[in-house]
């Protein structure tokens, strides 16, 4: 990839909207089942947001990264790489009682680890396979566009 | 222009043939049983349909052999490609054919080897017809009247090689129809040219070429890439793999050439190409005054009668990709072959057919010296060829000249990164940073004024190989065991020293050095010189159209240098043609220091066709509009499927 700051932010929430948002509505069915578990989809949501706030501080220190690469790409292992560390640090942030949006004690069970890990697991592996390729056959002109969408 | 005489008699039953045929330069004789229209019919059993093949250039013919079942031999010596002298004899199973050929008329193009692209313009001969009106723009009547057969049409790519291949797939998933388009070029097959480069630098077609993945010249999206069709292909995830770790984790991932060209084969065949195409050379392009454009071409000889073959068609958006002009030796190689052309097999372009090169080292088994000049990646496939030779012959020794040496610190710098260096080459997976196709690089270049532009360009730019083990390798170990050596300096003088080659080089410290050699290939590649194409040179004389400048720092300022590319738009526009709602728009290396890095690459001419065709639709100057989500995914199952766009 070869993602520039803008870009990234726009893909990140495009993939946050696009495959975030409706994987979210089907785990906590899939979970909680009919009627749909109030504080199950906040929780996921929280996550999902807690996600994107900390993608977006950290995308600046990505484009660092590319600085000093001469190529100034983003390998796919990167992403993959990266991607997994956010989720890592959400919940350590979320444990830590630094995200108010988040129920620090839930973060420190195991039960909602584990859902959300799954969740997570989820959101991360349909928008990456997407990142490699597919998303390319909506969006024609994306992959110019270091991420970006619309016109040239 | 050469006057051929071919004299050809069947060992088995004895039937003669005996004809003459005039070749200009960059045409070429087909000979077989049956070689069809306009070629030469040879009698004889196990001959094959399409045997062998004559080409035309400046400097004399070349016999290649067309993948015959029973090969061609010359002299004796099986060949898959080799130039002849006039009296050779070639044999084609039984069939011994003699060519005797004469320059007809006086040649003053420069000595080198030139494209088949486009005919060289020469000072002599500014080579127009004289129907082709001088000025600027002629009025529809009289193109009606003017004598040729008159052809009209929406869209008309020039050149009709890849990028004009890949400007046609991008109209054709945009929804035009196969009747509204014409490519016009020499070559039936869009990569035939690119093909022949490859078969020439020793690019087989198991070997890798340097592109990635996505760049899939015959798919707008660059999905399923190369790597994901190979893993499919073959049942090996590890290409897809590749592509998951490339460049940190893993060499990246290269296609195989012949996959590309397969590739090609089933896009063209979806787009219905060879319905669109029309054989044959453009001439020039006049602006007509109904706001189109009128091309004056003229129709191969293979598909028309002598008489018909100066046609002209008029269209109301025309693309120009015509490639390369000419290739052209470094001067103090063209001076030596001016002064010692009998010389002319001991030295070569690698661009240039010269397996007769690898095949005379290869069946010898005195020692061998071999120059080989240049670093980039050219340089990187024949030292690996050579490194396969000496297989066959051990004592072949090779020489490697390389301008300076490079130290690990002292690769190109930009920003805050550097490019890095191993054994006095500098290391790039493809020949333009990542970034250059789509990331920061490219937006940073396209906002950039022409100064600016060309200071990123001189920074980026630059001779590169692609970090391989195996090449690495070669320098290596050949330097351990004293077959490979690299050698500084510039190359000051070649000469004849008895049968050998006398080259002088003078070392980066001052010294003069001396070196023989039995052959020298040279990598230092293709010049663009855009006056060097007849068509080319007629359309900047006539609009007088800005080119683009190669820029060089002097004295801490950066001044424009020589001329390189037209000038284009951002949406590769040649602007100074511009025509009532008529447009011409350009890509590949005719447009090189215009807005875009890597214009001469599969995902570059990619890039050109997505951005001039979405221009053409948001200035609505057809009925063709810009392709969003839906109809983009429609598209790209009708392509999976292999139905027609």
């Amino acid at each position: 990839m070869l993602p520039t700051l803008r870009g990234r932010i726009e893909t990140r929430l495009f993939l946050i909207i696009v495959v975030g948002l409706p994987v979210t509505l089907l785990y906590a069915l899939f979970v909680g089942g009919l009627p749909y578990d109030g504080g199950l989809l906040l929780m996921l949501l929280g996550v999902l947001l807690a996600l994107l706030v900390v993608g977006v501080i950290l995308d600046p220190l990505y484009i660092l990264i590319q600085r000093l690469r001469w190529d100034r790409d983003w390998p796919f292992a990167y992403q993959f790489f990266f991607s997994i560390i956010e989720f890592v640090i959400v919940l350590s942030l979320a444990s830590l009682e630094w995200i108010p949006w988040l129920d620090e004690f839930a973060f420190q069970r195991g039960e909602t680890i584990r859902l959300a890990s799954f969740h997570f697991a989820w959101v991360f592996l349909i928008g990456f396979v997407l990142l490699l390729g597919p998303l390319a056959v909506l969006f024609v002109r994306w992959r110019y566009k270091g991420g970006r969408f619309g016109r040239l | 222009m050469f006057r051929v005489t071919i004299e050809a008699s069947d060992g088995g039953s004895g039937s003669t043939l005996s004809e003459t045929r005039e070749l200009a330069h960059g045409d070429s004789l087909i000979f077989g049983r049956d070689p069809g229209p306009g070629g030469v019919t040879l009698p004889g059993q196990g001959v094959s349909r399409r045997h062998f093949e004559l080409v035309a250039d400046a400097q004399g013919l070349t016999v290649t052999d067309l993948g015959s079942t029973n090969g061609t031999q010359l002299a004796g010596v099986g060949l898959g490609s080799a130039r002849i002298t006039t009296g050779q004899r070639i044999s084609a199973a039984d069939t011994s054919v003699t060519v005797r050929y004469e320059e007809v008329e006086a040649q003053t193009a420069p000595v080198g080897p030139q494209s088949r692209y486009i005919t060289p313009a020469t000072p002599e001969n500014n080579g127009l017809p004289p129907d082709i009106p001088a000025r600027g723009t002629v009025d529809v009547s009289e193109v009606h009247t003017g004598g040729r057969p008159v052809s009209e049409i929406a869209y008309c790519a020039i050149g009709a090689g890849i990028g004009s291949f890949v400007w046609i797939d991008h109209l054709r998933c945009y929804g035009v129809h196969e009747d509204d388009i014409v490519a016009i070029g020499p070559e039936d097959i869009p990569y035939a040219t690119y093909a022949r480069y490859c078969a020439n630098s020793q690019i087989p077609d198991h070997e890798r070429l340097r592109s990635n993945s996505a760049s899939t010249p015959d798919n707008i999206w660059g999905f399923p890439g190369y790597a994901l069709r190979e893993s499919v292909t073959t049942g090996n995830p590890r290409y897809a793999f590749q592509v998951f770790g490339e460049p940190t984790l893993a060499e990246s991932y290269t296609p195989r050439a012949g996959r590309v060209f397969r590739s090609f084969d089933r896009e063209m065949k979806r787009i219905n190409w060879s319905r669109m195409f029309r054989k044959g050379l453009v001439q020039a392009l006049r602006k007509t005054s109904d706001g189109r454009y009128a091309i004056y071409w003229r129709a191969s000889r293979d598909v028309v009668p002598e008489e018909q073959r100066n046609q002209v068609t008029l269209a109301k958006i025309v693309h120009v990709s015509t490639g390369y002009p000419a290739t052209r030796f470094v001067d103090d190689f063209q001076d030596f072959l001016g002064r010692h052309p009998e010389m002319r097999s001991l030295v070569a372009n690698a661009y240039e057919p010269h397996e007769h090169i690898y095949q005379k080292i290869e069946s010898s088994t005195e020692p061998v010296n071999i120059m080989v000049r240049g670093r980039g990646i050219v340089a990187s496939r024949i030292l690996q060829r050579l490194s396969e030779a000496r297989a066959r012959n051990p004592n072949i020794v090779i020489l490697h000249s390389i301008r300076s040496p490079i130290r690990g610190q002292q690769g190109a710098k930009y920003g805050w990164a550097r490019r890095p260096v191993r054994g006095h080459v500098e290391l790039q997976p493809f020949n333009w940073p990542k970034a250059s196709w789509g990331g920061d690089v490219r937006l940073k270049y396209e906002n950039a004024d022409a100064e600016e532009r060309g200071r990123i360009l001189s920074q980026l730019g630059g001779t590169t190989t692609a970090e391989r083990s195996d090449w690495i390798a070669i320098g290596e170990r050949g330097g351990e065991e004293g077959w490979y050596r690299a050698i500084f300096g510039s190359v000051k003088h070649i000469a004849v020293r008895g049968e050998k080659l006398g080259i002088d080089i003078k070392t980066p410290d001052g010294f003069d050095q001396s070196f023989e050699a039995d052959y020298l290939v040279d990598c230092t590649g293709l010049v663009a010189d855009l006056s060097r194409s007849l068509f080319l040179a007629d359309l900047l004389n006539t609009y007088e159209l800005p080119q683009n400048h190669a820029w060089r720092e002097r004295d801490g300022t950066w001044q424009p240098g020589p001329r390189t590319g037209l000038e284009v738009s951002n949406a590769f526009e040649i602007e100074g043609l511009r025509n009532g709602s008529g447009r011409v728009y350009a890509a590949g290396q005719v447009t090189a220091g215009g807005p875009y890095l890597a214009v001469d690459s599969f995902l570059g001419l990619q890039y050109a066709a997505l951005r001039s065709v979405d221009d053409i639709g948001a200035n609505r100057l057809t009925a063709m509009r810009p392709i969003g989500p839906a109809r983009s995914a429609i598209q790209w199952l009708r392509w999976c499927a292999g139905s027609t766009p």
